[in-house]
């Protein structure tokens, strides 16, 4: 007998366990084609409950990745496989589109959004939001929970906003930087945070925060959704994908989710 | 070192001292637990010692997110803290030196227990039987016979508490001057346009800064061991 024998064997018995695992996980549904998303987080419960749709009938398996469009848009930047990208905002885009890195053909926005002033469901904060409101005496000795202003699209439309009102420069100091938006949305859902400026979707998803105010549209640049295909994915399926993200009835779906379907 | 710009002295001061301060309050918890385990046969012992090697195994963000958990304003140690004691530690750097501290634990543990268990009993057993009482004992021969392993720890758990990110970023978020140490700033500058050079300069200090940890640790161990050989000759 060959000295390695019993290494063998144990190595055949392994192999085997896994070919039958792999097996047992295939069973399942097997899908023609594979498309990987890239999207912002904001696009979390609605995406999913679109892909649904989409899924079975297309026969295409859909893989979404959901973080913030600037942590997605430099991984696609870096190679990352990526066949579509639905960014929170023209911005990252852009960026793609001037390192040649996304299909500027197959680019359309796919729906807007709204900010929101947020608190824990609890609590009972009133305010309306104008020029030079008392947001940094509503704070306390808390602190503000947004997106990271410096990159993440939710975060920037923020700071808009609070620069247009004149309140910035009082709570900059005093900020809460998630790395995404869902990020914030969770230290004032957990009341960690007395107060937050999230997408008005995002307090939709989330039952332990309230929206206390919502700021007007012209305090802050146009909050759209671009979405295309990334260069290099010749996946056909990807196409098929953006058209349906267009149609009707996933439109009825981000409606659902308190997105604005662009026309 | 003067080619840094105000920022990046901020951000590393900033993370030393964090580190600095979670090697602080848990180096007299380390030396007790370690000697406990060298020495000491308990029932539980190895639950202990199991609790105490967690944080090397879990997830960081496992830690952060139970510190946010228990310690946030909301959670149950944390609005005691606040009620009674005025203290906060949640989006605060005191916040980020506990997440370093418990990342870094283990690792201090280990080393002051290793060096504690090669100590000769007899030693002590010695010091024991001349009357010397057990805090004596403790302080006289197995704390400077242990400097070794302690130095290591401190200095092992200091460059983990400079690294550490996960239990960080969950715990205490991301807020520059307050709790964006070294490694949350690299991160930061990888996720804005045109971040790159900055994040390549971050990571230049990172490694200097973590070169110059082990150095320091080599050279304080030799000094250490020289002192207490040539005590014992």
């Amino acid at each position: 007998m060959c000295p390695g024998g019993k290494l063998w064997s144990a190595l055949y018995r392994f192999a085997a366990a896994a070919t039958v695992l792999t097996l047992l996980s295939l069973h399942t549904v097997v899908y023609a084609q594979n498309v990987s998303v890239f999207a912002a987080v904001s696009l979390n419960e609605a995406l999913d409950e679109a892909l649904v749709l989409f899924e079975r009938p297309a026969n295409i398996r859909v893989v979404p990745s959901y973080a913030a469009s600037s942590a997605l848009a430099r991984q696609i930047q870096s190679g990352a496989p990526a066949d579509v990208f639905i960014s929170a905002d023209t911005e990252w885009m852009d960026y793609l589109a001037e390192r040649k890195l996304i299909d500027v053909a197959t680019r359309s926005n796919l729906m807007t959004n709204r900010m929101v002033l947020i608190a824990p469901a609890a609590s009972s904060v009133q305010t309306e939001i104008r020029p030079g409101f008392g947001l940094s005496q509503m704070l306390g000795d808390g602190r503000l929970s947004v997106a990271d202003p410096d990159s993440v699209p939710a975060g920037k439309y923020a700071k808009a906003a609070l620069m247009t009102l004149g309140v910035w420069n009082s709570v900059e100091r005093r900020l809460v930087r998630g790395e995404n938006v869902r990020a914030a949305l969770n230290f004032v859902a957990r009341g960690e945070a007395p107060l937050g400026i999230v997408y008005r979707t995002d307090a939709y998803a989330e039952k332990k925060v309230r929206i206390v105010a919502t700021f007007a549209p012209d305090t802050h640049p146009p909050i759209v959704y671009p979405a295309a295909m990334v260069v290099g994915s010749r996946v056909p399926a990807a196409r098929q994908l953006l058209d349906f993200l267009r149609s009707q009835r996933a439109r009825a779906i981000f409606e659902k989710h308190g997105f604005i379907a662009v026309r | 070192m003067v080619f840094l710009t105000p920022t990046e002295w901020e951000i590393l001061a900033l993370s030393v001292k964090v580190s600095l301060l979670s090697v602080v309050i848990t180096l007299p918890v380390a030396v007790g637990i370690a000697a406990l385990l060298a020495r000491v046969d308990f029932f539980g012992k190895s639950v202990v010692d199991a609790l105490v090697h967690l944080p090397l195994v879990l997830p960081p963000v496992v830690i952060g997110y139970f510190l946010l958990l228990l310690l946030g304003r909301q959670g149950p140690i944390g609005a005691l803290l606040d009620q009674y004691l005025g203290i906060v530690v949640a989006f605060r750097w005191t916040g980020a030196a506990i997440a370093c501290g418990i990342m870094g634990f283990p690792l201090m543990v280990r080393a002051i227990r290793l060096s504690i268990e090669s100590i000769d009993a007899g030693l002590e057993a010695a010091a024991r039987t001349l009357g010397a009482s057990r805090l004596r004992v403790f302080f006289t021969i197995m704390l400077p016979l242990a400097l070794p392993g302690v130095i290591t720890g401190v200095l092992l758990s200091f460059a983990r508490g400079l690294g550490e990110f996960g239990a960080t970023i969950t715990f205490v978020s991301n807020i520059p001057g307050e709790t964006r140490t070294l490694p949350l700033a690299i991160y930061s500058q990888t996720q804005i346009p045109n971040g790159d050079a900055e994040a390549m300069r971050l990571s230049i200090i990172a490694i200097v800064l973590s070169v110059l940890a082990l150095l320091t640790s080599e050279m304080l161990v030799r000094r250490a061991q020289r002192r207490s050989q040539g005590r014992d000759a």
